[in-house]
């Protein structure tokens, strides 16, 4: 089968369980949704599924490649990770951060910036501020230099950690329609949401995350029951149709 | 382009720095007395005079510049593998772990050794930093220098124990010269030592560029470029190390040339790796030429240890560095 696959992952921090025994499966080519409350272990499984944190136990392989035993370069080439808060006490650019994501494709003392580079800034939007510099960006601008870095890559698999957070609606909204037209041009994209409004409008696919186990997991519209969210956030939950665009929307209210 | 620039200006200091001194040298008589040297017929200059420019000047001109060269990479590749501007090799107690390995070897009368007896002080020294740094809690960049001062203070207090009591006569300058750094005593042998240690650490430093530039945004991002964090890291700060000791084993601990260098040379050509290192080294090199060449001359007869030209400059730099940063302890 293709598409991203891990099974039985155990992730431990110091002698904690953070992930235990974890399945899970991402079609390829669909826009996926990891969701869960807070704690449930989901940057911990993302960082693994990226392979660059090691599990304790389990095994994670894109299209049949294994990822935790790929050699590290090979891997960099599958997969791309976008972390939730980025940072830098550097003074780069924003073209020479994107051109790190060449370090995969290119030598040490490789080629730096190429027309990959510029299709990635041209992609995010953000080649007008090329030349500024990364830490003067704003939140949004920054988390699309990041996806810019991580299409630079050109990988199969796109991995990102709460991919809005700190974003305006209209940069949220902005930043899930390039996921979702990356997605729908075949690129596998799992983003760790936590709004489940945007879970749902969005994703094809969604995985629900507890206390490090997968609950639920599947067909967005047929996984996101109200039934599912009561048990999992404990708030009720309806499901509404968007007049505009026809994809459900949750609205929530407490328990009674 | 800026590389050539500064090679050349590398070059011209050499000769002219090797004019300057009490004895009065021409330009001419020194490229004579080199060129005779090389092989390429006799030197223009008596006997006593070619010793002044072959045996005393040019081989201290030479050892400053590569140790300047040195420092001045150290300070770069430690400030991109610890995501810490303040990172130098004197401010977090490499150089003084180094004098310490180094003092030691040579009052045991085992000068062989030297180098790496400071390539280890150095690595001891740098291991205890990181660790007392990081038993404080997260490894902020205040926190590594003021583990790097306590690991520094200890150690150059127990090299000044040692030599005070095994060594003879003169043992006041000697802890001075360690401690401040001094190239008073720089002969073709610390040439040989600081140029070869160079080759074997700067150069697979140098060609580490874009590895170091994948750590701006943390070790995570780094793995996820591809990049064996472990690996890298560790072997880059055992060169540094390396580097570091051989220097010190030469020169002493001579300060904060691996901190501001690199910070100006970041200012005219940006962050980018490929491009600060060397540069980084080209300056460090002209930089140190200079110092010690006016810690020798300017206060003629007496001689300043040239760690203290260093830290005139370099203390103020660094408070304005430290300053920029306030919002964080």
């Amino acid at each position: 089968m293709s598409g991203l696959e891990a099974s039985r992952v155990r992730i431990l921090a110091g002698s904690t369980l953070i992930v235990d025994g974890v399945d899970c499966t991402v079609p390829a080519g669909s826009f996926s949704a990891l969701v869960g409350p807070n704690g449930a272990g989901k940057s911990t499984l993302l960082r693994t599924l990226a392979a660059v944190h090691k599990p304790a136990s389990g095994s994670v392989s894109f299209d049949g490649n294994e990822l935790l035993t790929a050699p590290r370069r090979e891997r960099a080439r599958i997969v791309a990770f976008v972390e939730q808060d980025t940072a830098t006490e550097t003074a780069m650019s924003v073209a020479s951060v994107v051109a790190l994501g060449r370090l995969p494709h290119q030598s040490l003392w490789g080629e730096g910036p190429d027309a990959v580079v510029a299709r990635s800034l041209e992609a995010t939007g953000t080649t007008a501020f090329a030349d500024r510099e990364f830490a003067t960006l704003s939140g949004g601008e920054r988390q699309r230099v990041m996806l810019a870095r991580a299409l630079a890559q050109q990988p199969s698999l796109l991995l990102l950690d709460e991919p809005t957070n700190h974003l305006d609606i209209g940069a949220q909204l902005d930043s899930l329609d390039l996921l979702r037209s990356l997605a729908d041009g075949g690129m596998t994209v799992l983003a760790a949401l936590h709004d489940l409004g945007l879970a749902a409008t969005y994703s094809d696919h969604v995985i629900v995350l507890r206390d490090g186990r997968v609950v639920a997991a599947g067909p967005t519209v047929e996984t996101l029951t109200p039934a599912l969210l009561r048990e999992v956030y404990g708030v009720e939950a309806t499901v509404l149709t968007n007049p505009v665009t026809g994809r459900p929307v949750l609205a929530f209210s407490r328990l009674e | 382009m800026i590389g050539l620039a500064l090679g050349a200006v590398l070059v011209a200091s050499i000769v002219v720095a090797v004019t300057i001194g009490p004895a009065s040298i021409t330009f001419g008589e020194v490229w004579g007395s080199i060129g005779s040297h090389l092989g390429l017929g006799a030197s223009p200059l008596p006997p006593l005079r070619d010793g002044i420019v072959w045996e005393l000047r040019l081989p201290r001109v030479l050892t400053a510049a590569a140790v300047g060269a040195g420092l001045a990479i150290a300070g770069a590749v430690m400030q991109a593998i610890t995501r810490n501007p303040l990172a130098d090799p004197y401010l977090l107690g490499l150089s003084s772990g180094a004098s310490l390995g180094a003092v030691s070897v040579v009052l045991l009368g085992a000068s062989l050794l030297l180098p790496v007896a400071a390539f280890l002080g150095s690595m001891v020294a740098l291991g205890l930093t990181l660790a007392l740094a990081s038993s404080l809690g997260a490894i902020t960049p205040t926190r590594t220098v003021l583990a790097g001062l306590a690991v520094s203070s200890l150690a150059g207090a127990i090299t000044s124990l040692v030599i005070f009591w095994t060594a003879t006569g003169d043992s006041y300058r000697e802890i001075l010269s360690w401690l401040l750094g001094s190239l008073a005593g720089a002969r073709w042998p610390a040439v040989a030592i600081a140029v070869v240690a160079l080759v074997v650490a700067g150069i697979p430093i140098m060609l580490s560029g874009r590895l170091l530039d994948a750590f701006a945004f943390g070790d995570v991002s780094a793995s996820s470029l591809g990049v064996n964090v472990p690996a890298t890291r560790w072997g880059l700060l055992a060169a540094t190390a390396l580097l570091t000791g051989a220097m010190v084993s030469v020169s002493g601990s001579i300060g904060f040339v691996g901190l501001i260098l690199p910070h100006g040379v970041r200012l005219l050509v940006g962050p980018g790796h490929r491009a600060l290192l060397p540069l980084s080294a080209l300056v460090g090199a002209v930089f140190l030429l200079w110092a010690d060449t006016a810690a020798r001359s300017l206060f003629d007869p007496r001689e300043l240890p040239v760690g203290i030209v260093t830290a005139i400059i370099g203390a103020p730099i660094f408070a304005l560095l430290l300053g920029r940063r306030r919002s964080e302890t």
